[in-house]
């Protein structure tokens, strides 16, 4: 089974964002880029199968998005098979439609018999990458998954809802999965692994050619949320808080005595 | 004399080849190893590190309760080395054997008899001291817990034979007229008025069967000291010699070549791992200082030797994994047990080895795996922006140079803990006032400085720690100065020991040193405290570095009373945030290093607990939190302190 | 085309979800500013539409394939909703079915699709949707140009009042598309949370843990806590994920909405997806390091001390 996990580069939140000179994007030139973190449960949930049943695994990045070598070569030192760099398109394809359009030439060029990625990423203004992507391979899809077994073409996958009800579906293959958690926490790559994957290097870049898609929404401006309230913030020692916390609750008949 | 001769070639052939014959297998499982470079350079140092540690004994006088007698029973057996020459000559050559120009003087026969009777006297204190320290009796508590005690005693009765059967059969000789000695050999005359009474044939026949007795039990005790833990009698000498110089703290020991992640734990180990592991005597003095033993953790360092030895000596159909995660995440690389260590086994190195192939293998709890991916991504542990490090400059009030744009005299080597804690900020504000009022050139690496990686290394992500010190490097050699001084005694480690290797060739000096030297000169003008406090040494300036003098100059600069803590300078007792357990959850502890620390510093009678470390500052503040302390004590830093010191100044001055 | 605004209905066979009532109380908004009609797309059993009183369209496909939520037949009947209904906005949730629904149909239907919307508008007849992104950190206002739209609302934007209602819906037909019939998918089998867990959603109070709780073992600090005020633990996501505390206990998006007097959240930092599931709770008191927490935004009190000490001192004043 070959499977495609496509990888995105996100803006890394612990960094302060800052926005275009005319509002209407995200300044991207200074901003430090980290994996998606569902790509990076993706990925876990990948290797996974590939443990249990043997697959080859191919990590997929676009060539426009920020550090993405390292990304791939991340991936290739966890356990991936193989990493491609998608070229193609105009700039960085920021918005989701436009890197659909990019993975789908890719796919179409080099099939998978399932592709799994991050059911979302922090910067998705208009939709998520999996719908998408199938939607325009008109392949089956399923979202919000939380566990895959994979069994001879097939998989069955574990969809979660609100509150905790799960569906467990039977897919036929070929499918796109997009992941909110992987059976297990994403498994650490030892940077003298990435290091080494480097040195071998191996990144093939792969040139697609986009198709146009759904019209995208236009962005009128972009601007920071106004802090409508703020806590009132407790201070003074350990004790002090705890004392405020317990005389809140009491106030509120929530606390006994 | 034939029967003699018959009797006791046969006994020593059959010793020597038992003997021979097991040293010849430990040889080859020691030589199997992984190669361990670097382990011959630097004779002399070797040399005299032989004869301080195994001629002088020095280590063991750490202990000297166990350690004087130890050295007395050492020292015995090189004299009573004479003696078994003297009774295989006695055997196989003639009842008149004497050895070639030394012959029969009385002052040897004075020495020997001499030290018959004090090793017997030592075999007493060991005696003394295994029921006193009985595991039976003490549990964990005790440093024999885990060690073969049965092997020990029988080791002290057959030294014990040895030494009552030379008695015998001398005295035996002393009464049929044999003895080559005078009245100077006392102990065996002394013996020889009680045995006259049986006669002169009785005699006789007892100096045979002694003699006899005398050789078998020595060609016993070597057959035996080669399947016991005694073995150290041999390797020790060997394992002294090859260790790494000058002791193996500060830097970590070369890296072995690279081996798959899931090879078997034991066929990692270097040829020195593996004599380290075949030297270990189980005295336990590691384990009495161990932190980790001592909180109730899994690690013990003597446990852990004993273990790899036990893998070694089993063979085949051992378990991949030797020694598990648990008892390896334990160890707080403090150094205590390679401080302890009379036989001067590498444990630090030999942890952080066997954790390296965890890391390798991806087998890293998700809290550390967090903190190793900050450091890779965010440039520091704690995840933060990294644009944000030296933002607690902000609230300075002045402009702290920019050691990137322009050359300054000394470079300022912040570390995470001190730039990103907000505890932690306020020391560094009030030591930037303090070094801008002495008029020192200093400035900072701004977001160009990372993680130093003295912990990240101490993880065992190796690759995580050169990449960290490639980058530190990149930004260094872009700057100008002309010395680096670090908050972090852990940053102060690896810069001082480690980056050289990257091309560090600037002095590294911990901050302790600098405001000594600025007290020293005059630059920071103070009036004295008057405080009582104690101090408490970090593990990585005190023990790894050797630095236990200039924080103690900086209290003596300011008029305070140091009141030792039992445990302190090399001594000194970690606080169990090294090595990574800053970050490191595990099991509920029994009592937490930091908290047996703020106890032990309680019952002095001070009011004021020193320390030079970030890592302490947080780990202690803590303790005295949990240890319900408040009321008593107070942590304070060195840097704190000089603040008050100067305080008092600048106030005269406005008044 | 129309001005009607229609929104997807979630429901597991039986009982219309709250989130579809926020939905429908903005789409009656919207739709009187465009001067079209509310409209419901009901994919599954007819008798539900008994539950939207507050639409004035009901649409309906009724198939066995859609008596419970299948992501691909779900996807066909909708296109067969707009193809019939093409209305100029459609609004799904983004949860479950909203995340795989609203972009697929993006795609198919060629309709601009805004994602993590918290505010819609209508402007010079373009609609216009304020949408979240990067954790709460930028909000962006998106156009949705041409003859069709579709925003993916995020839980909690909207109050689901609005959208409840008695009247009699017109009920619209359509007709099942064949291929419902021949599926590349197949529900095996459904999961409720496990049960004899308690049920988070009634308590009157709740200790709630997030990321800074740092390890499984700290669990217990805050159960401690949790049991000296007689009341259940829940928790934000990633604390779930790591298998610390049961899904059951998982407070937002994807986890359950909570309402309780008061809510203590320890350790958290206040991600939108956390918010959207408790920032109705009458009163929120928040610790975190962290003094630009978002939780801060939300909470009534706050506190930047270590959990690690204070939670220890809130059970000790509780068993005094």
């Amino acid at each position: 089974m070959r499977i495609v996990v496509p990888i995105k580069a996100v803006p890394d939140l612990v960094e302060e964002i800052e926005l275009t000179a005319d509002e209407t994007g995200i300044d991207r030139e200074f901003l430090a880029f980290v994996v998606s973190e569902w790509d990076a449960q993706a990925l876990e949930e990948a290797l996974l199968i590939k443990d249990a049943n043997g697959a080859e695994v191919v990590a997929a990045g676009l060539a426009s998005d920020p550090d993405i070598d390292q990304a791939l070569y991340t991936a290739i030192a966890k356990g991936a098979d193989a990493a491609v760099k998608i070229t193609g398109g105009e700039g960085e394809p920021v918005l989701t439609g436009e890197r659909a359009a990019l993975l789908a030439s890719y796919l179409a060029s080099e099939p998978a018999d399932l592709v799994v990625t991050g059911v979302q990423a922090a910067d998705d203004l208009d939709g998520q990458l999996p719908p998408m992507l199938a939607a325009r391979l008109g392949w089956p899809h399923v979202s919000v998954v939380v566990g895959i077994a994979a069994t001879d073409g097939a998989i069955t996958a574990r969809q979660e809802f609100a509150g905790g009800r799960v569906h467990e579906l039977a897919v036929r293959l070929p499918a796109v999965i997009g992941v909110q958690a992987a059976r297990q926490a994403p498994r650490y790559a030892p940077i003298s692994r990435v290091r080494q994957a480097m040195q071998a290097g191996g990144l093939r870049e792969v040139a697609a050619e986009p198709s146009r898609g759904a019209p995208a929404p236009v962005v009128r401006r972009m601007f920071r949320p106004e802090r409508t309230s703020r806590a009132e913030m407790l201070t003074g020692s350990t004790d002090d808080v705890a004392e405020a916390i317990v005389g809140l609750l009491r106030g509120r008949g929530l606390v006994k005595g | 004399m034939t029967t003699r001769i018959i009797l006791g070639a046969l006994i020593v052939l059959a010793g020597l080849s038992l003997a021979g014959v097991r040293l010849s297998w430990l040889a080859r499982l020691v030589r199997s190893g992984q190669p361990a470079p670097g382990r011959l350079a630097g004779a002399p140092a070797r040399l005299a590190a032989e004869l301080a540690e195994v001629i002088g004994q020095r280590k063991l006088f750490k202990r000297w309760r166990s350690g004087v007698p130890h050295a007395l029973v050492f020292w015995g057996f090189l004299i009573l080395l004479f003696t078994i020459i003297e009774a295989l000559g006695d055997t196989f050559i003639s009842k008149t054997f004497a050895i070639p120009l030394i012959g029969h003087a009385g002052a040897l026969g004075f020495i020997e008899d001499l030290f018959t009777i004090i090793v017997l006297a030592g075999l007493a204190v060991f005696t003394v001291t295994r029921l006193i320290e009985s595991p039976q009796r003490r549990g964990r508590a005790s440093r024999f817990y885990g060690s073969h005690t049965t092997a020990a005693w029988i080791t002290l009765g057959m030294i014990a034979l040895v030494m009552i059967t030379l008695l015998g059969y001398r005295a035996a000789q002393v009464d049929t007229g044999d003895f080559p000695y005078g009245r100077a050999a006392f102990a065996s005359h002394a013996v020889a008025a009680w045995l006259r009474p049986l006669g002169h044939g009785a005699n006789s026949v007892t100096e045979t069967v002694l003699l006899l007795a005398n050789v078998a039990v020595i060609m016993g005790f070597a057959v035996f000291v080669t399947y016991s833990k005694h073995l150290h009698i041999v390797m020790a000498p060997l394992n002294v010699a090859f260790s790494r110089r000058p002791r193996a703290l500060a830097a970590l020991g070369e890296l072995p070549p690279a081996a798959p992640a899931d090879a078997p734990q034991l066929e990692l180990l270097t040829w020195k791992q593996r004599l380290d592991a075949l030297t270990c005597t189980e005295c336990g003095r590691c384990q009495s200082a161990c932190p980790a033993w001592n909180s109730g953790q899994p690690l013990s360092p003597k446990l852990l030797i004993m273990g790899l030895r036990d893998g070694l000596m089993s063979g085949d159909g051992e378990p991949a994994q030797v020694i598990g995660g648990d008892v390896l995440w334990s160890c707080t690389t403090c150094g205590a047990c390679v401080e302890q260590c009379p036989v001067d086994i590498e444990h630090v190195d030999t942890i952080v080895h066997l954790r390296r192939q965890l890391v390798d293998a991806g087998d890293i709890e998700p809290a550390i795996q967090q903190v190793l991916q900050n450091a890779a991504t965010q440039g520091n542990t704690f995840g933060k922006s990294g644009r944000m490090r030296a933002r607690w400059t902000k609230e300075l009030g002045f402009a702290v140079k920019d050691a990137r744009k322009e050359p300054v005299k000394s470079l300022w080597f912040v570390g995470d803990f001190a730039s990103f804690d907000e505890r932690l900020q306020v020391l560094c504000r009030s030591l930037a006032r303090i070094l801008r009022d002495a008029g020192v050139d200093f400035g900072l690496l701004f977001d160009s400085e990372r993680d130093d990686g003295n912990d990240v290394r101490r993880i065992g992500e190796e690759g995580l720690f050169q990449m960290l010190a490639e980058q530190n490097m990149e930004a260094l050699r872009g700057a100008s100065f002309d010395e680096i001084f670090t908050t972090d005694p852990h940053s102060f480690n690896t810069l001082r020991n480690e980056y050289p290797a990257f091309g560090l060739d600037k002095p590294v000096l911990h901050y302790s040193q600098l405001l000594g030297r600025l007290l020293a000169d005059g630059s920071i003008p103070v009036d004295p405290l008057g405080m009582r406090v104690t101090y408490h040494d970090p593990c990585y300036l005190a023990r790894h570095n050797r630095l236990t003098g200039p924080p103690r100059q900086v209290l003596a600069a300011l008029g305070c009373e140091l009141v030792e803590m039992p445990r302190h300078g090399l001594n000194t007792f970690c606080c169990g945030a090294g090595g990574g357990r800053i970050w490191m959850t595990g099991p509920e502890q029994a009592e937490r290093p930091s908290e047996s620390r703020i106890r032990e510093a309680v019952a002095l009678g001070v009011d004021h607990f020193v320390v030079a470390c970030p890592k302490d500052f947080v780990m202690y503040a803590d303790a005295v939190k949990t240890t319900g302390n408040q009321d008593r004590i107070t942590v304070i830093d060195l840097v704190q302190l000089v603040d008050r010191a100067r305080r008092a100044v600048t106030a005269l001055e406005t008044v | 085309m129309s001005n009607a605004v229609l929104v997807l209905a979630e429901h597991d066979g039986k009982q219309i979800s709250d989130s579809t009532y926020e939905l429908l109380g903005a789409a009656r908004g919207l739709a009187a500013a465009l001067g079209g009609t509310a409209e419901v797309a009901l994919l599954g059993p007819r008798d539900l539409a008994g539950q939207l009183g507050g639409a004035d369209v009901v649409v309906s496909v009724d198939h066995p394939a859609l008596a419970q939520y299948l992501p691909q037949a779900s996807e066909v009947a909708l296109l067969a909703v707009v193809a019939e209904r093409s209305p100029r906005l459609v609004l799904t949730t983004c949860a479950t079915p909203g995340l795989d629904l609203a972009a697929a149909l993006s795609v198919r239907w060629r309709a601009p699709l805004a994602a993590y919307v918290v505010a819609l508008d209508v402007a010079d007849s373009a609609v216009v949707a304020t949408a979240q992104i990067l954790g709460g950190k930028v909000l962006a206002e998106l156009e949705l140009p041409g003859e069709h739209g579709i925003a993916a609302v995020i839980g909690g934007a909207f109050p689901a009042a609005a959208g409840r209602g008695d009247r009699a819906p017109e009920i619209a037909e359509v007709t099942p598309p064949a291929e419902l019939d021949e599926l590349a998918m197949s529900l095996v089998q459904v999961t409720e949370p496990q049960g004899g867990d308690v049920d988070i959603t009634t308590a009157e109070l709740l200790v709630s843990v997030g990321r800074g709780i740092e390890s499984e073992d700290n669990i217990e600090l805050v159960q401690d806590l949790g049991d000296a005020l007689g009341v259940p633990l829940s928790a934000s996501r990633p604390v779930v994920d790591a298998g610390w505390l049961p899904k059951t206990r998982q407070v937002g998006k994807s986890g359950l909405t909570v309402k309780p007097k008061a809510y203590l959240a320890f350790g958290i930092s206040g991600a939108p997806e956390h918010l959207e599931g408790m920032r109705d709770a009458e009163l929120v008191i928040a610790c975190n390091t962290d003094a630009n927490a978002p939780i801060f935004d939300v909470a009534h009190y706050g506190t930047t001390a270590d959990l690690f000490d204070l939670v220890p001192a809130l059970t000790e004043k509780l068993d005094q």
